[in-house]
């Protein structure tokens, strides 16, 4: 691996309340090279969310408690920034895509405005200069007429389009890492294919590093080429895309794939994990998945596994890793 | 009619919903929104039928119109042999008791002040027949079908997760025996993991209760699992409609190409040719005149701006609607040129 773009050692991530701890993020490591496009997937609850927040350190605390050994991004040492030293790095440095363009999108401001600001911040332009970064901004990721959009509220534009504001905005000062938390949930599938396909190919053309935080295996396929798999607040299977979608090694990675339906499927009856995610604060013990798992045995249920080291740099939390030539049968 | 080897349940004819909307000031032209338009279609008994199409295309709309939610603007609806909207208030009611639906959203489907047990009773109390104590222990014996027990028949909606919430809908649903369940997204507010359990509890459900399902989605993969017949919607039209199977093995609109296209698939090996649709759907307000896919086809031509395209059925159940399968209607008058590619617009 070249050059490092993020490297995050041990996140640990603790929510107090009433009723006790909640655990959300329990020791996760994160490299991220440059150019280099990584997916952290995992169900709703998993805590994935909660660790690319953490990267950007915009998890307030209080509430929440982080710690963490390492972070480095881009050759610094960001773990002790402060507040006001992260606010030069966000946006410049590294952006974030949020899921819902209606929300993170201010209503009462137009599309350009919210862009300028960006160069006006980062980049120090002035208002009429920014306007023309704007535009060109705009054009790359594809919006028709950018310079009329621009004037735009961003209840005018279609989802399609705002996601592609937020792609703009994303992308404006050229940061060396992007984090796309759920970037296509709210769109329609023909909207999806365009905005991963744009996402994708400015990935590509500026070699910008990619965090694709989602749930959804199929994006993941189309975009990432490493894939972290989380479950309740730990990493079970770090492996690259073609590895996982050909073998996958963990029982829930191999559940979690069989279960989404597909086009090539032959009709008939869905594969399905028993169960649901655990309660972050009934965490079970031994492995967090045992309860849900078919080869669980009994050592299972009394230890948490270690993230073991396997070929070719992937990694598996489990005693009984699923292998074609291993003891354990396939699915 | 019971006697014919085909026996629909639901009969749609030219169906048409329009929503007016009232322009912003009294001076502007007041336009609706023609959310359904001139849709026809039979169900059969038993069969699961699938609705697809991006959102604003008129799916929900449909459905609504199926069991009596949105009054047609025009057209009618035959459920099980009787006129939905001609029927008295009282006959309507007894209808509708054949017919439930289950819900996209299971956070905001279920009322959060109520528990499981007034909520999944709750068809049952307005029906008003049954006792106390028969209607606990229909709760109790759906709990146990849709796989929940009874020791969480006093529980309320937060205490459950998503997946979990949705059996408690279609617990709900199903509580008065209906015929005829609309599923409208069912599983897209849900968990990946969580989905196959929810498809295969409906699936179950319907062998058992021998359901007619109406299934509303635009995840192509779940409608290819579990639906025998389909329509592909775009605009508050039919695009193509027919067979499951026979649209899977040869779609022939352009729409529908570019729908599976759009359907990512995780399989590596397979990467198939994708065709990205440009732009977005228009808005339903002032639809095109021709054909209403033509701003986005890749196949359109100069007469499909102009020129509806009528549904021609071109093999046995499958139905299509595109001049560039089926060719210009010669009746129709058509303009200079009608046959030249359209030229695509920069990136609209």
């Amino acid at each position: 691996m070249a050059e490092q773009t993020l490297t995050l050692r041990n996140l640990k991530v603790v929510f107090p309340s009433g009723m006790g701890l909640i655990r959300a993020v329990e020791g996760v490591d994160i490299d991220i090279g440059k150019g280099e496009s990584i997916a952290l997937v995992g169900e709703s609850g998993c805590g994935k969310s909660v660790t690319s927040m953490s990267i950007m350190k915009l998890i307030e605390s209080p509430p929440a408690i982080t710690k963490m050994d390492q972070l480095t991004f881009a050759g610094d040492d960001i773990k002790d920034y402060t507040p006001s030293q992260m606010q030069s790095v966000r946006g410049k440095m590294m952006a974030m895509i949020f899921q819902d363009a209606m929300t993170s999108l201010n209503p009462v401001m137009t599309c350009g405005k919210q862009i300028d600001e960006m160069f006006m911040r980062h980049m120090q332009l002035n208002k009429k200069a920014a306007r023309e970064e704007t535009v060109k901004a705009l054009e790359l990721v594809g919006v028709p007429e950018p310079r009329k959009r621009a004037k735009n509220f961003p209840h005018e534009l279609s989802g399609g389009m705002r996601q592609r504001v937020l792609l703009a905005m994303a992308f404006a000062c050229m940061p060396k890492l992007i984090i796309a938390d759920e970037p296509t949930t709210a769109l329609d599938v023909t909207i999806q294919a365009q905005v991963l396909s744009v996402l994708r190919d400015m990935q590509k053309k500026h070699d910008v590093s990619l965090l694709v935080v989602t749930h959804d295996l199929s994006v993941v396929a189309n975009i990432a080429d490493t894939v972290y798999v989380m479950y309740s607040g730990k990493i079970v299977e770090k492996a690259s895309v073609k590895q996982l979608f050909k073998q996958p090694f963990h029982p829930y990675s191999a559940g979690l794939l069989a279960s989404v339906p597909s086009l090539s499927d032959t009709a008939g009856h869905f594969v399905q994990i028993p169960g649901s995610v655990p309660h972050p604060m009934k965490k079970p013990t031994g492995c967090y998945f045992h309860p849900r798992c078919h080869y669980a045995k009994d050592k299972c249920k009394a230890s948490m596994p270690p993230l073991s080291a396997h070929d070719d740099g992937r990694q598996v939390r489990c005693f009984y890793p699923l292998k074609t030539n291993g003891g354990t049968s396939n699915v | 009619m019971s006697e014919t080897k085909v026996n629909p349940i639901v009969d749609m004819r030219h169906v048409s919903v329009d929503f007016p909307v009232k322009g912003a000031l009294p001076f502007i032209r007041k336009g609706c929104i023609q959310a359904v338009s001139d849709v026809s279609l039979t169900i059969h008994r038993g069969e699961t039928f699938g609705i697809v199409g991006e959102s604003g295309c008129g799916k929900s709309t449909l459905a609504n119109a199926m069991i009596g939610m949105v009054k047609p603007t025009a057209g009618e609806v035959v459920f099980d042999g009787k006129n939905l909207y001609e029927l008295s208030r009282d006959d309507f009611k007894a209808t509708r008791r054949d017919m439930q639906m289950i819900f996209q959203d299971p956070f905001s489907s279920l009322n959060p002040r109520f528990n499981v047990y007034q909520i999944i009773s709750e068809p049952m109390f307005i029906r008003g027949q049954d006792s106390e104590a028969t209607m606990k222990a229909r709760v109790i014996e759906l709990l146990e079908l849709v796989g929940l027990s009874k020791d969480d028949l006093y529980r309320y909606p937060s205490d459950f997760s998503g997946g979990q919430r949705q059996r408690l809908g279609i617990a709900r649903a199903i509580i008065l025996n209906p015929t005829f369940l609309v599923c409208d997204e069912p599983v897209s507010a849900l968990d990946v993991s969580v989905h196959a359990q929810i498809l295969n509890l409906l699936t179950d459900i319907q062998k058992k209760l021998k359901l007619t399902y109406v299934f509303i989605s635009h995840n192509l993969a779940v409608v290819k699992s579990i639906c025998d017949r389909m329509i592909v919607m775009y605009l508050g039209k039919i695009m193509e409609a027919g067979n499951v199977k026979t649209i899977f093995d040869n779609p022939l609109h352009p729409y529908t190409h570019a729908l599976l296209s759009a359907v990512l698939d995780t399989d590596q090996t397979k990467q198939r040719e994708q065709v990205i649709l440009k732009g977005d759907i228009p808005s339903p307000i002032d639809p095109p005149k021709g054909c209403r896919f033509y701003q986005r086809c890749p196949k359109a031509m100069e007469g499909c701006k102009t020129i509806p395209a009528p549904e021609i059925t071109v093999e046995e159940d499958h139905v299509v609607a595109c001049h560039y399968v089926n060719g210009f209607p010669e009746s129709v008058e058509k303009g200079e040129g009608y046959d030249t590619p359209l030229k695509q617009q920069a990136d609209e």
